[in-house]
């Protein structure tokens, strides 16, 4: 049975193409003159230039951290190209006319049609290609509700008070080795504020796309919820199939002030490596969110590619009453290695958070959840409650749970469990029996078990993340 | 790397048949970090207060002063005063064999350092620095039914290391009772090693009750044989410093293990419990209870590991930990782990930190009892079933006015 | 309708069936009987493919298919359904998801067309009243948290909603009160068509009050060693099992 389960599991990666596109790529390397040249091709003002080379300087004197459960070969700093964008970019398309047909037959491909009329009703997108944000739809529907949604270089020219104000403010820029780094070199991503007591009358969404060979993607988004908006923002991101690692170190950021709720959810789908775990993304992001009084910050993720993922989507819950949530799909198969969680820091009174984390191993692979609640001395009456399941499918994987629970106030509540099961014989049996091939029935069992991390995802979403599983779950059985 | 291991080091080393293992493990001591927050094993541990205490003060007298009797039990006395072993007090039945380390055993040798992983850094110290101790042999299907009380005592201003090392032979059965206390200032490492036999059964409790500046790093590490059997009980106070490594690896099919565990905390005390069970082969069950209490300004860690190797299937294996978080100023830091490696396995785990349940305080106090004395209650009832689930009652007997008496202190703070 | 000659099976090492002859035609029901350990269990799992229930030798059709050519869900496609004893829990999957994906891959075998959402759940509706399970169980996991007689009436639902050439109930009286066992039962009746064969596996007599079998076989050591009218279930009931081994000689030669 478990043979067949491992059949089921293989599949080709279907974002894998390079799309021919030219691009004018930085020479590998990193130092100063590097850091100046990014800066200068975005034009930045004086101030953002210094804040990238005190990142800078700061992460030379940073070390690679080695606690997460992943094995992976030093990566080379200085074999790492910085910047790559396409060269009809150099005079930023107005719109989508304009934007060269190939990168639009590459967003088609990924299924992310940019034409408008093509959309998914109500989703409005931010495409990053390599280094370079392309395209931004709706973004005048989105201005009439005083909406911005643009590229985050771009906000740096035309938001400066908002960039200087809140880039930074939740992930310092000491904060971890990536996370400097990213400082240093991030060169797009996407940047979106939501005025007061504005609900954002459409799903705004970036999707990723590594192209480039030899580069690396450092992208930095920066999300701002006024008092009393909401906002729900979607995450994809795909690269293609390659022989060497490329590194992706990515930085979010999301600050919820006072009454106001962002939903932000990822369906991560970089290039895994192949069989054999050559090549693949090593996907080493940073992602937190503060969430002032009664405001929520709800993370939903389904990772199901990187040959090597190390994130932690994280709520600083700092205001009374806030509420942070982290809902987890995160699949490894092959010789992938995820290592991934969330850390709830709770400072404020009353402040709660759930965590749901699914992790499913198969092939040769090893998923691991890390985690942390913290209540403060503060944190009067919080609550957490945690729940880890993992599902192992074949007997080559491997299924970590690392929990970390501190808590220093007698009044809060902290709840963790943590499962581990596999697919049962008799659930593939009963399954079969009704007439149902291995490959559908596993995918059904899997889908089940990612039940309540799905139904937050927002509707396109859920759906395609079904599918991501499917597809993941898919191939020749025997 | 640390001043208090420097002058730890600081003698001649020892010179006895177990010195080509004693050096192997100093060479892994100096290249090992010494613990800091940045250590995983000892991320909320720290053990400055090591630094504190003028050892040079050390009255090294090893006069036995006597040891208090379990009322009820009667046991075959072992006492190691500073490390060094005393007349044994009891009759020794047929089939156990008991012997001081420094007698040189040739089972000395097999056993030192063959269950205790050479990670837990104070164990290494403990190799290198443990002159003496016991060596416990049960001969093969011999069930030994008078428990063995060892009994380690440090006397004050004293740097103490004792090491036990016990064989149980294939089929037999024994009871261990470890056993520390005091208050007074000292450091001691007290580690030590069962290797159980095919299908052998040790009932085994660890008293690690040194409180106040008396610090303390020890281990209990078993290793267990095809169908063997662990019935381990392990209670802990709060000191200055007061860590216990407890390792259980399943070296052998159809073994299984139970692990209960307790710990009571006050006034600026730190207790760490770090357990790791090893499921290295298949068929195995581990269940393991953990209850802690922690009150005034104390810091209670536990960091307990479940490893399932890669053909240990068929494994049954569940953790539990519960907390109750006193007051404010006290702090609890639980980890549970599970590494797992084999797909048909059943594992678990659950930690919980909350405070007294105030609707059952408030039952109790409706029913005319002190608010203090409902708490106490209430912090009996918490642990009560750790403590019934002692196999020796007469120990379990010994046991609870200790208990309530730590209650009782923790509710004045 | 269903053949099936000299039928040997084990599993692991132990052999259960040695030397089973059954033949069921269309509209026929048939309720095999025996002993516990007699390999009742058995001929359902080694008729719908379990892994770990090897075939050693002998043959079973379903309609001139060999069964044993089969994978499971080819097995079920081609009709044939097993009524487990045990139903298994599949968290997170809904019933009607559940449900649905089995009716489409077996409709799909058959050449039938698909059925939309909204045809299927009216018919699942209808199929939950008729075997007294609320509606909202469609909802809920498959087999989630369900009681024994929901469980049971569950199987028997999907029995209806799959629509196979041939059933069989394996204990599907057991664990049952007398009220569910009507609806069970009920259920059953309901379905029994002149193109459609039944086996139905049962150690009690009880069930056969309910639904009237046309041939009793009495499994024995793994082979049918007695075979009559619904009388012989009467008799069965009267004397147990124990004379089985008082009159070896009842046993056929192979």
């Amino acid at each position: 049975m478990t043979e067949q389960i491992d059949k089921a599991l293989k599949r080709e990666y279907e974002a894998g193409f390079v799309s021919a596109i030219e691009s004018e790529t930085f020479a590998p390397g990193l130092d100063e003159d590097v850091i100046r040249r990014i800066s200068a091709m975005k034009e930045e003002p004086e101030w953002m230039l210094d804040w990238r080379l005190k990142a800078y300087h700061s992460w030379r004197e940073m070390e690679e951290p080695e606690w997460a459960h992943v094995d992976y070969e030093k990566i080379d700093y200085q074999a790492i190209s910085y910047y790559s964008a396409p060269k009809s970019m150099k005079d930023k398309p107005k719109s989508l006319d304009e934007v060269d047909p190939e990168l639009l037959r590459t967003y088609e491909k990924l299924g992310i049609p940019l034409i408008e009329q093509q959309m998914l009703a109500g989703v409005a997108v931010d495409a990053v290609f390599d280094s370079v944000s392309v395209v931004t739809t709706f973004r005048e529907k989105l201005a009439e509700a005083g909406v911005i949604f643009c590229p985050i270089s771009e906000a740096v020219h035309k938001h400066p008070e908002l960039v200087k104000k809140y880039l930074g403010s939740v992930v310092p820029p000491k904060d971890n080795f990536f996370a400097a780094l990213n400082c240093a070199v991030f060169t797009d991503g996407s940047f979106v504020y939501i005025p007061k007591g504005t609900r954002c009358p459409m799903e705004l969404s970036t999707y990723f796309r590594i192209n480039e060979q030899n580069t690396g993607q450092f992208e930095r988004t920066l999300i701002i919820a006024d008092e009393g908006s909401h906002v729900s923002y979607l995450e994809g991101c795909t690269a293609p199939q390659r022989d060497e690692n490329q590194l992706h170190a990515a930085v979010v950021e999301l600050v919820a002030l006072d009454d106001a709720q962002i939903k932000y959810s990822t369906v991560q789908n970089w290039y895994p490596g192949d069989e054999e775990g050559r090549g693949g993304i090593y996907n080493f992001v940073t992602k937190r969110g503060i969430a002032h009084h009664r405001a929520k910050i709800s993370w939903t993720q389904v990772e199901t590619g990187s040959a090597v993922t190390w994130k932690y989507p994280s709520c600083i819950l700092k205001g009374d009453d806030s509420v942070g949530e982290f809902y987890s799909v995160a699949l490894t198969r092959a010789k992938q290695q995820a290592d991934t969680g969330t850390k709830m820091i709770h400072l404020g009174k009353n402040t709660r958070s759930t965590i749901i984390s699914k992790g499913i191993s198969a092939g040769r692979s090893n998923n691991s959840y890390r985690g942390l609640v913290r209540m403060n001395p503060g944190a009067e009456g919080a609550r957490n409650f945690t729940q880890c399941d993992s599902l192992l499918i074949g007997d080559q994987c491997g299924a970590h749970t690392f929990p970390y629970v501190e808590s220093r106030n007698a009044s809060a509540i902290v709840e963790h469990e943590a499962t581990t099961s596999k697919v049962s014989d008799d659930q593939m049996f009963l399954c079969r029996q009704r007439g149902l091939d291995p490959e559908k029935a596993v995918s059904m069992i899997v889908n089940g078990f990612c039940k309540e991390v799905f139904k937050e995802l927002p509707m396109e979403f859920a759906v395609e993340a079904g599918k991501l599983l499917e597809i993941s779950l898919e191939g020749s059985v025997g | 790397m640390s001043a208090w291991l420097d002058m730890a080091l600081n003698g001649a080393p020892i010179n006895d048949s177990l010195v080509s293992q004693r050096q192997q493990s100093l060479a892994l001591l100096r290249a090992a970090r010494w613990p800091n927050r940045k250590v995983e094993a000892w991320k909320y541990t720290p053990v400055r207060a090591l630094e504190q205490i003028d050892y040079s003060a050390a009255n090294q007298s090893t006069a036995a002063r006597g040891v208090d009797a379990v009322e009820g039990l009667s046991a075959i006395e072992l006492v190691l005063i500073n490390g060094v072993p005393q007349a044994i007090a009891g009759e020794l039945p047929a089939g156990l064999q008991v012997r001081a380390l420094s007698e040189g055993e040739a089972i000395a040798g097999e056993l030192f350092g063959s269950v205790k992983p050479s990670r837990h850094i104070f164990g290494l110290v403990n190799d290198v620095l443990a002159a003496d101790g016991w060596v416990i042999d049960v001969a093969p299907g011999v069930q030994i039914e008078t428990p063995l009380r060892i009994v380690y005592r440090t006397t004050e201003a004293a740097q103490a290391h004792g090491r036990v090392l016990v064989r149980l032979g294939d089929k037999s059965r024994l009871t261990v009772i470890e056993q520390a206390e005091g208050t007074e200032p000292s450091m001691s490492t007290y580690f030590s090693e069962f290797s159980v036999g095919v299908g052998a059964h040790l009932e085994h409790y660890r008293f690690a009750l040194q409180t106040g500046a008396a610090m303390s790093v020890g281990g209990c590490h078993v290793l267990l044989a095809e169908r063997s059997e662990l019935h381990s009980t392990l209670v802990g106070f709060g000191s200055d410093l007061s860590r216990l490594d407890v390792d259980v690896i399943h070296g052998g099919e159809f073994a299984s293990a139970k692990v209960n565990a307790i710990y009571l905390l006050d006034g600026r005390e730190l207790f760490d419990l770090h357990s790791t069970i090893e499921h290295a082969c298949a068929n195995g069950t581990t269940e393991e209870n953990v209850r802690g209490i922690a009150g005034g300004q104390s810091k209670a860690v536990f960091n307990g590991r479940i490893h399932i190797h890669r053909h240990a299937q068929k494994t049954l294996a569940e953790l539990n930990n519960r907390n109750l978080l006193l007051t404010s100023g006290a702090e609890i830091n639980t980890k549970p782990e599970l590494e797992i490696y084999a797909d048909d396995v059943r594992c678990a785990h659950g930690a919980t930190v909350a405070e007294t349940d105030k609707g059952a305080l408030y039952y109790l106090q409706s029913r005319g009892i002190s608010r203090s004395q409902a708490q106490i209650m209430l912090n009996f009832g918490f642990i009560n079933e750790l403590v019934d689930a002692m196999p020796n009652a007469a120990l379990a007997q010994w046991l609870r006015p200790q208990l309530r008496a730590r209650f009782a202190q923790m509710g004045d703070a | 309708m269903l053949s099936i000659k000299n039928l040997h099976a084990r599993v692991e090492d132990k052999t259960i069936l040695k030397g089973l002859n059954l033949d069921v035609k269309p509209g026929e029901v048939h309720a095999i009987m025996g002993p516990n350990g007699a390999g009742k269990s058995t001929l359902g799992y080694v008729l719908s493919g379990r892994d770990g229930y090897e075939v050693e030798q002998g043959s079973a059709e379903l309609d001139g298919h060999s069964l044993f050519d089969m994978e499971t869900e080819e097995r079920a496609r081609a009709g044939l359904f097993l009524a487990f004893q045990y139903p298994v829990e599949i968290p997170g999957v809904s019933n009607m998801e559940f449900l649905k994906a089995s009716v489409d891959a077996v409709r799909e075998a058959r050449g039938d067309s698909a059925l939309s959402s909204a045809e299927f759940l009216k018919l699942a509706r209808v199929v939950c009243k008729q075997v007294n399970l609320p509606v909202e169980f469609l909802k809920r996991g498959v087999n989630e948290g369900f009681s024994g007689g929901e469980k049971k009436r569950n199987e028997i639902m999907q029995m209806i909603l799959l629509a196979p050439r041939l059933c069989i109930l394996d204990e599907t009286d057991s664990g049952l009160d007398i009220d569910a066992l009507k609806v069970v039962a009920d259920g059953v009746n309901s379905q029994r068509s002149s193109d459609r064969g039944f086996v139905v596996v049962t150690h009690y007599q009880r069930l056969l009050d309910y639904i009237k079998p046309d041939f009793v076989h009495v499994l024995s050591d793994g082979k049918i060693v007695k075979s009559g009218g619904p009388e012989l279930a009467k008799e069965l009931e009267a004397q147990g099992y124990s004379w089985l081994a008082d009159h070896p000689d009842e046993v056929p030669a192979e």
